[in-house]
């Protein structure tokens, strides 16, 4: 029945499948595809040149080898920070309601203001911080070094405007971050062919700009104020999908976009002086590398600082935590602007305006969090509550000054509790950063409200708060009872451990302490139990002691005031108690027990007797002795005071420190392992915290006391004292890197020998190394194989093992460990036939490039893997603060102008700097003016650089390199040429690009970037020179030498360029030669001809130019609000020209003059009389009379006629003239008359041919219809005769 | 506004080397007071104010100000330069004391530096050339340090008190350096040695081999120990003779000891035999304390780690030395860098003492001086 309702399977015509089908089936058929073409026809595809086939392999190659990138390592982190989102656009072009939208797109509010940057989470893995990016060129250039996508927005009724181009200009220099052009205005089109026409245009124009193919995003129309909800849900999808490419400047610096700012300075500060340098907290992601503490930024905008704090906050804008789902439900579509108001706070000029659960992001932070983030820091901490517990103690002291370790400070400064305070005057709501005493002082129950704002920690903080307190209270009574009042030596603090060392080994420690004490108590009991069994190797190490017994007293003592110490408080501070770590301690402690020990003897010696037997057991070694007795001696002077307390507790922790602080030792390897196990377990866990606070613990205290301020001091209760005579001797003492040995080992002894057999090539190998054994796995695994050439058949020796196996197999159901065992082996076999296999088939395929990347891909595995198992404390100590993680930077000397014209929507950046980027010096670069730059650059006029984090404006002087490496300096900038450049400013890397502009303020009608490039070189030294040419002039010339004068003013200085090439105007080449006594500064010359006294002589020279050393950073985040963009520096000198009316007074000598030239004279050549005489008779100059003068003698005479012959010749002259006019109408006539003739011609001529043509045009008609009848009779011909 | 890096400052003379090198290369200026300020001879000595003309030698742009006693020292870094220097070092310490800053140096100059040293080679207090050739020279190899020019030449052997050794080195530059992860030693498969005796019987160095490895041939046969006698101008102002002895391992890890003879006119004279059985059992010593790098290059190794790209670096190293310490605290406070110290046990493996595992993450450093054509 219900097989009727089923459909009847259809074949597959089209797609994948049913491709895949044909293929199969052409192949069976053995055609189709091209391999089987080759099969079929090799000989079409055998090789024809093989010339050509190199080529053609070649080619490809190339091709391939041009796709690839250089690969880098990938060191984005697992939760990467919120994408930075930059909407930039000339204005009124929609880019707040672009913004507006998408927020509502995500997360389903709306915002009213926004302002600065809003951070929103778009998706399960990504969140995107959003910010607007008006047409201030400063924040152009901010906002592109920090964006990693740019939604470009051009009004489509307008087209390009300048903004849009100076931007891509700014982006090309400062790393091509993606950019995604939208279009809007698309519906004041009223024809759809415009409409389409200009998307066309618009659209390649932007492909030339970006790339081919660059995305642009159409956004047609406005319904009621926003954009079409399906084309921002589209925009939103492309955002959340979008892949980036790391930018070189951007991954190697950390920074932060801040999105919180906050005024920490002392308010009464404030109140004395107005513009007292403020103290202010920054909030941001962190973004790009690790940042450290302490490491110096730079603000854009407001110039180069020194993070003086910095710690992380839970994330405000966390993502979702748990993967699986397929999309976010609301509760977790968060947003977070604390700038425009969103998440609780809404910051104003002079005001701060907490949100009580008006918005809806804001309640759902409230309802949602508390449980969710309280269970969340549960499940993310590492450490147990006691642990936590434990460690908040710190803060009971640290609103005093923290005791010089930074790393305290970091602690106490981590999450500061924050009052609200009503400034009554202002009316003000001021957030004060309240340490741990204040708190309890005040009990601010009040103040929770306000707190809300301040992340979840505040809340599972308070939350434990109390408990802790108390908590605190007694434990530090419990440990400061013994110390009060006495000073402490510096080196003696194993009790306030707590106090002084890094946060993270303080929790670490507590949790040690409880371990270690848990453990050493199990195994105490056990080995209580396995005493029976241990005791033979016990009796060695007692035999041992003894032998060390007959050392001096002294180091007895000492090591019972080790003993003492350890008993008391088990956490280790110095790393000198277990064997180990005798080579840890420094030349400090050394020089202390020396100095000390003598001292502190006699005051031990009685308590001698009682802890003698202790003592022999715990020190069998005799470099355990020498720790324990510079360990020892250090803590004596304390010692004493407290010693009664101590011997009771020493009794019942005799046994276990006789575990936990004796080592194994290299004799006795061989004893009970178990123990030895626990006790290395217990013994790592001490002595990595011990060695680390061994080399970080004190070491700040050192350096920061030195600094003078020893008095201080401490928890408000104690004073820091240090024994300076040991700082001295350690100060002093020898520079040598040589480690020498201390106690070095008896190395004829059987037993010292053999603590080192393993570390030859001839001791025992690894399991993993040892080749007989790899050789054995080897065997099993390809054991059997046969010879096929001989047939023998080769069986793998069947090893015990593999019978063990077989045995096992009956037994295997009872025993699951060997079922385990033989899975893992089976696992084991595959993979090392699978190596096998990718060994013999991928090993050919691998290329220089693959290797790269499979290098780097190790890499940044490594990376991951190093400190993911560690909590976040522990690790921003090793790797600095890691992107992703949101914090709070203080900071502190900001000028008051900062807080005072604080403008939320200009962005804040905190841009990191790297190793001596703080400095300043000579930058070299490439330079090259823009070319839609209008004007050409001068040399030393000060112009804006953007390169790096910074905006700066500097001198520079330009200069082109000849071919032989000078570099010469060059008055203006190339048209269209690079040229190299100089300034005097900030150091930053080779390689970083750059802008410069001309003035940051107000518009400028065209486009406003002047020039780009990149930095070549760093130095400290200038080179660039510029030509200088020293002129003289001869007053004496003789033969070929002349003497000069003018050009110097010494004979020093002439000796100075003696043998220096010189020249005159006219090109004639001399040498200086040497000086003359008689005018100061003349001197002696040659040249290769004779000079004249009219000739002028000079010299080429270059000379050095220096590099004005002016550095001025472009303030514009401390102007006024509303007047950030109008910042002007240095004016150039045109400038100032123009200003002040100060006309340039032009040298009369370069002015240009019409040219008049005057008419040239030649003179007649003069052949001298010898050389005439010389010369052929062709060449010689031929004396030839003047043609007009015929002598008198040639003359004709004039004919004079008589008036009878005059009147003939008249008569002749008329009678001619007469003849000539008839002969000329009688030819006339004639011409006429032949015309017309020609004329009668031709028309006969005419008619003869017409009638020729009608006579053969009826001649040919009648042949063709002859030929048709014959064509017609002779088709029917046939037919008929065939009827 | 150009806020220089705020500068640091110390007092005494002890580990100046440190703190000048670790200041060229992050830029920071130091201030080093008190140097000596309570002995009777106040003030630097002759040997640090020759590594401090050294400094400026191959460095552009450094600043240095002493006062009149000498006592206080201002050093604000420049870049470093490089190129082809010669440089005269004090006789109170060897070449080796000059060579191991500039080893930390040499590969971030501008120019690939090209130096001759003049001095003394082998003494008792430093290093020698010749154990920093054997550990250091393959050490920076696995920083990515590596090709023709990289080379450290004994030109002359020259011993205290008289000194007139000649030693050339040369590196090449890097921009960036390679992360290392050196966390198994292997197993050490040769020892090697050089016995060197100048302006005494050359019979002394024979004497020293045969001592030397009657001990170690009970660890390993491969064992060779090379005699180095100079003569002539090549054998410097003074007599002495000494050993130095490096294990390679397996894994390219080199571990070295070195012991020298007594300076004419201070102290007994030492027996050859007697010094090489000591040498031999110093390295033995320094096998005992192991790791991947030498207990006189762990800070070296320790340093390129620090200046590497921002990737995770490891090296197993033995006990830390003093020296490594305080060189560990000044990269803390010039850098920011923290190490991840980790201590390994050494088990019931015959591997000797234990060891420590450093990690760090580099700080993405990049060679400032190099040019950029």
């Amino acid at each position: 029945m219900e097989t009727k309702d089923q459909k009847k399977h259809r074949k597959k015509n089209s797609g994948p499948k049913a491709e895949k089908k044909k293929k199969r089936h052409l192949q069976d058929l053995q055609l189709g595809d091209e391999e089987d073409a080759r099969k079929r026809n090799p000989k079409a595809f055998a090789v024809q040149s093989a010339v050509r086939m190199a080529r053609s392999f070649h080619r490809t190659q190339d091709l391939k080898t041009k796709k690839h990138h250089i690969p880098v390592v990938d060191r984005t982190p697992l939760e990467p920070p919120p994408i930075v989102v930059v909407v930039m656009g000339p204005p009124k072009v929609g880019k707040s309601t672009l913004i507006q939208c998408l927020i509502r797109n995500f997360t389903r509010q709306k915002l009213t203001e926004i302002r600065g940057p809003v951070t929103i989470v778009s998706g399960k893995k990504r969140r995107l911080t959003i910010i607007e990016c008006g047409c201030d060129i400063n924040m152009m250039i901010d906002l592109a070094k920090v964006a990693d996508l740019v939604l470009m927005l051009i009004d489509a009724s307008f087209g390009f405007e300048m903004e849009t181009f100076e931007f891509l200009n700014i982006c090309q220099v400062h790393g091509f971050p993606k950019i995604m052009g939208v279009l809007t205005h698309l519906d004041s089109f009223k024809y759809n062919k415009q409409l389409k026409k200009t998307k066309k245009r618009l659209k390649h124009r932007f492909w030339t700009e970006v790339y081919p193919g660059a995305k642009l995003f159409y956004l047609s129309g406005m319904v009621h104020g926003e954009y079409q909800n399906q084309e921002i849900h589209n925009l939103g999808r492309f955002i959340t999908v979008m892949k980036f490419r790391p930018l070189t400047w951007q991954t190697s610096h950390p920074y932060i976009l801040a999105d919180r700012m906050e005024d920490l300075t002392n308010p009464e500060d404030i109140r004395t002086n107005i513009k007292c340098d403020r103290k202010v907290s920054l909030y941001g992601y962190l973004r790009g590398a690790h940042l450290k503490n302490k490491s110096q930024i730079h603000i854009p905008g407001v110039g180069d600082f020194a993070v003086s704090d910095v710690s992380f906050l839970p994330d405000p804008c966390a993502l979702p935590e748990q993967q699986k789902k397929r999309c976010l439900n609301e509760k977790e579509k968060l947003v977070y602007a604390p700038l425009s108001g969103v998440g609780g706070v809404l910051y104003d000029k002079d005001a701060v305006y907490v949100d009580l659960g008006g918005s809806h992001g804001f309640q759902e932070s409230e309802e949602v969090r508390p449980t969710h983030e309280l269970v969340q820091s549960l499940i993310s901490t590492h450490s147990t509550i006691d642990a936590k517990m434990a460690s908040s103690r710190v803060t009971l002291f640290s609103d005093s000054k923290p005791l010089g370790s930074e790393d305290i400070d970091n602690q106490g400064l981590w999450m500061p509790k924050e009052e609200k305070q009503m400034d009554l005057k202002t009316g003000r709501v001021r957030r004060k950063a309240i340490f741990g005493d204040e708190e309890d002082e005040s009990g601010d129950s009040d103040d929770e409200d306000d707190e809300e704002m301040s992340e979840g920690d505040r809340l599972e903080n308070s939350s434990s708060d109390d408990e802790e307190e108390e908590e605190d209270a007694e434990m530090t009574d419990k440990q400061y009872m013994s110390g009060k009042g006495i000073k402490r030596p510096k080196l003696e603090m194993e009790e306030d451990v707590e106090v002084d060392l890094p946060a993270f080994a303080d929790s670490d420690d507590d949790l040690e302490r409880s371990s270690v004490e848990e453990e050493a108590e199990e195994a105490d009991d056990s080995s209580e139990e396995e005493d029976s069994t241990a005791e033979e190797g016990k009796n060695i190490l007692e035999s041992k002691a003894v032998r060390k017994g007959s050392k001096p007293e002294l180091l007895q003592t000492n090591d019972l005031s080790n003993s003492l110490n350890l008993e008391k408080s088990l956490t280790m501070k110095k790393a000198t108690l277990t064997t180990s770590d005798s080579g840890h301690c420094t030349a400090e402690e050394a020089f202390a027990s020396e100095d000390e020990s003598e001292e502190n003897s006699s005051l031990s010696r009685e308590k001698d007797s009682e802890n003698e037997e202790v003592i022999r057991k715990k020190f069998p070694k005799p470099s355990q002795v020498v720790s324990g007795q510079k360990s020892g001696s250090e803590n004596l002077v304390d010692e004493t005071s407290d010693i009664e307390d101590l011997l009771k507790e020493e009794e019942d922790y005799k046994e276990e420190n006789n575990y936990s602080t004796e080592t194994s030792g290299a004799l006795k390897w061989k004893e009970d392992l178990s123990r030895k196990a626990a006790e290395a377990f217990l013994r790592q866990q001490q002595a990595t915290p011990n060695l680390r606070k061994l080399i970080y613990g004190t070491v700040t205290e050192d350096d920061e006391e030195e600094d003078g301020d020893t008095g201080e001091e401490l928890g408000g209760l104690f004073r820091v004292s240090q024994p300076a005579r040991e700082c001295k001797h350690k100060a002093d003492s020898l520079d040598c890197s040589r480690f020498h040995v201390e106690a070095p080992h008896d190395w004829d002894l059987e037993e010292v020998m053999n603590s080192i057999r393993d570390c030859f090539v001839t001791g025992k190998w690894e399991e993993d190394k040892d080749a007989a054994k790899i050789l054995a796995e080897d065997e099993e695994l390809y054991g059997d194989f046969e010879d096929l050439e001989t047939g023998d058949v080769h069986k793998g020796k069947s090893d015990p093992d593999t019978q063990v196996e077989d045995v096992e197999e009956e037994v295997k159901e009872v025993d699951p460990s060997a079922e385990e065992s033989a899975k893992k082996k089976h696992l084991d076999k595959k993979r090392k036939l699978k190596e096998m296999f990718d060994a013999e088939y991928d090993e050919g395929e691998s290329t220089y490039f693959d290797d790269l990347k499979g290098e780097m891909q190790k890499q940044a595995q490594i990376n991951r893997a190093e400190f993911e198992d560690q909590d976040d404390e522990a690790r921003v100590q090793y790797e600095g603060f890691r992107p992703g993680m949101y914090v709070r930077i203080e900071i502190e000397d900001v000028p008051c102008e900062f807080v005072l014209n604080f403008d939320p929507h200009y962005p804040i950046i905190l841009g990191g700097l790297g190793n001596s980027e703080g400095n300043v010096g000579y930058v070299q670069m490439r330079l090259k003016k823009h070319r839609w730059y209008k004007k050409i650059l001068k040399s030393r006029d000060p112009i804006i650089f953007s390169v790096g984090w910074r905006r700066f404006q500097t001198i520079p002087l330009y200069y082109i390199e000849d071919h032989n490496g000078r570099q010469r300096l060059l008055k203006y900038t190339p048209q269209h040429m690079h040229c190299g450049a100089t300034f005097w400013g900030p150091i930053t890397p080779q390689g970083t690009g750059f802008l410069a502009i001309q003035s940051v303020s107000g518009v400028m009608p065209d486009f406003r970037i002047a020039a780009t490039g990149v930095v070549l070189d760093l130095d400290k030294s200038i080179k660039i020179v510029k030509k200088l040419k020293l002129t003289g002039f001869p007053y004496k010339i003789f033969k070929n030498t002349s003497f000069i004068k003018g050009m110097f003013n010494s004979a020093l200085e002439v000796a100075k360029f003696e043998g220096a090439v010189i020249r005159t105007v006219s090109g004639i080449r001399g040498q200086i030669k040497k000086a003359l006594r008689a005018p100061e500064g003349a001197f002696r010359a040659t040249f290769e001809d004779k000079l004249l006294m009219s000739d002028i002589v000079f010299m080429r020279t270059w000379y050095p130019v220096s590099i004005p050393a002016f550095y001025n950073p472009v303030t514009s985040l401390l102007k006024p609000v509303g007047e950030k963009d109008t910042w002007s520096g240095m004016r150039t000198t045109g400038q100032l020209r123009l200003v002040h009316g100060i006309k340039l007074k032009p040298n009369k000598d370069s002015l240009y003059k019409p040219i008049v030239r005057q008419k040239k004279h030649f003179n007649s050549l003069h052949i001298p009389k010898a050389l005439q005489k010389a010369l052929p008779f062709k060449s010689k100059p031929k004396t030839q009379a003047k043609a007009g003068k015929t002598p008198k003698d040639r003359l004709r005479p004039a004919v004079i006629r008589e008036p009878h012959e005059r009147k003939i010749l008249a008569l002749l002259d008329a009678l001619s003239t007469v003849h000539s006019q008839k002969m000329k109408k009688a030819k006339e006539q004639r011409h006429l008359h032949n015309k017309e003739h020609f004329k009668v011609k031709q028309k006969e001529e005419e008619e003869k041919l017409k009638r020729q043509k009608d006579l053969r045009k009826k001649l040919f008609r009648i042949q063709g219809q002859k030929e048709k009848r014959n064509q017609k009779s002779s088709l029917k011909g046939p037919g008929e005769q065939s009827m | 506004m150009a806020t220089q890096a705020h500068s640091l400052s110390y007092t005494g003379c002890n580990f100046l080397r440190q703190r000048l090198v670790l200041s060229t290369l992050s830029g920071r200026p130091v201030k080093i007071r008190k140097i000596r300020a309570r002995d009777d001879n106040p003030g630097l000595r002759d040997f640090e104010a020759s590594f401090i003309r050294l400094l400026d030698k191959i460095t552009n742009g450094s600043r240095i100000e002493i006062n009149q006693t000498g006592t206080t020292l201002y050093y604000q870094p420049g870049l470093l330069y490089g190129g082809s220097v010669e440089h005269d070092c004090s006789v109170l310490r060897s070449i080796g004391y000059y060579l191991e800053s500039l080893l930390c140096l040499a590969p971030f100059m501008k120019h690939p530096l090209r130096i001759v040293l003049r001095g003394v080679t082998n003494d008792q207090v430093d290093p020698s050339v010749d154990v920093l050739k054997a550990t250091a020279l393959p050490l920076l190899k696995q920083f990515g340090i590596d090709g023709e020019s990289f080379e450290l030449k004994i030109v002359r052997r020259g011993m205290p008190p008289g000194g007139g050794g000649e030693v050339f080195f040369s590196c090449p530059v890097r921009k960036v350096l390679k992360p290392i992860q050196l966390t198994d030693p292997g197993k050490i498969k040769r020892i090697r040695g050089m016995a060197y005796s100048v302006r005494v019987s050359p019979q002394m160095a024979n004497r020293i081999v045969d001592s030397a490895r009657s001990i170690l041939n009970k660890f390993i046969p491969d064992i060779y120990i090379y005699t180095d006698h100079m003569k002539g101008v090549n054998s410097g102002k003074s007599p002495g003779f000494g050993l130095s002895l490096v294990a390679e391992t397996t894994n390219g890890t080199f571990l070295s000891a070195e012991l020298a003879s007594n300076p004419q006119g201070q102290g007994a004279a030492v027996l050859p035999e007697d010094l090489g059985r000591n040498c031999a059992k110093l390295l033995l010593e320094e096998i005992y304390r192991g790791g991947c790098v030498d207990s006189t290059n762990q800070s070296l190794a320790l340093l390129l780690m620090t200046l590497g790209q921002q990737d995770v670096s490891k090296v197993l190293l033995g006990p830390l030395s003093p020296y490594t310490i305080e060189f560990l605290r000044h990269l803390k406070s010039f850098f920011q860098i923290m190490f991840k110290i980790e201590t390994k046990p050494c088990g019931e493996e015959l591997k000797g003492g234990d060891k420590v595992l450093m990690t760090c993450v580099g700080i993405g450093f990049s060679n400032l001086s190099k040019t950029l054509k």
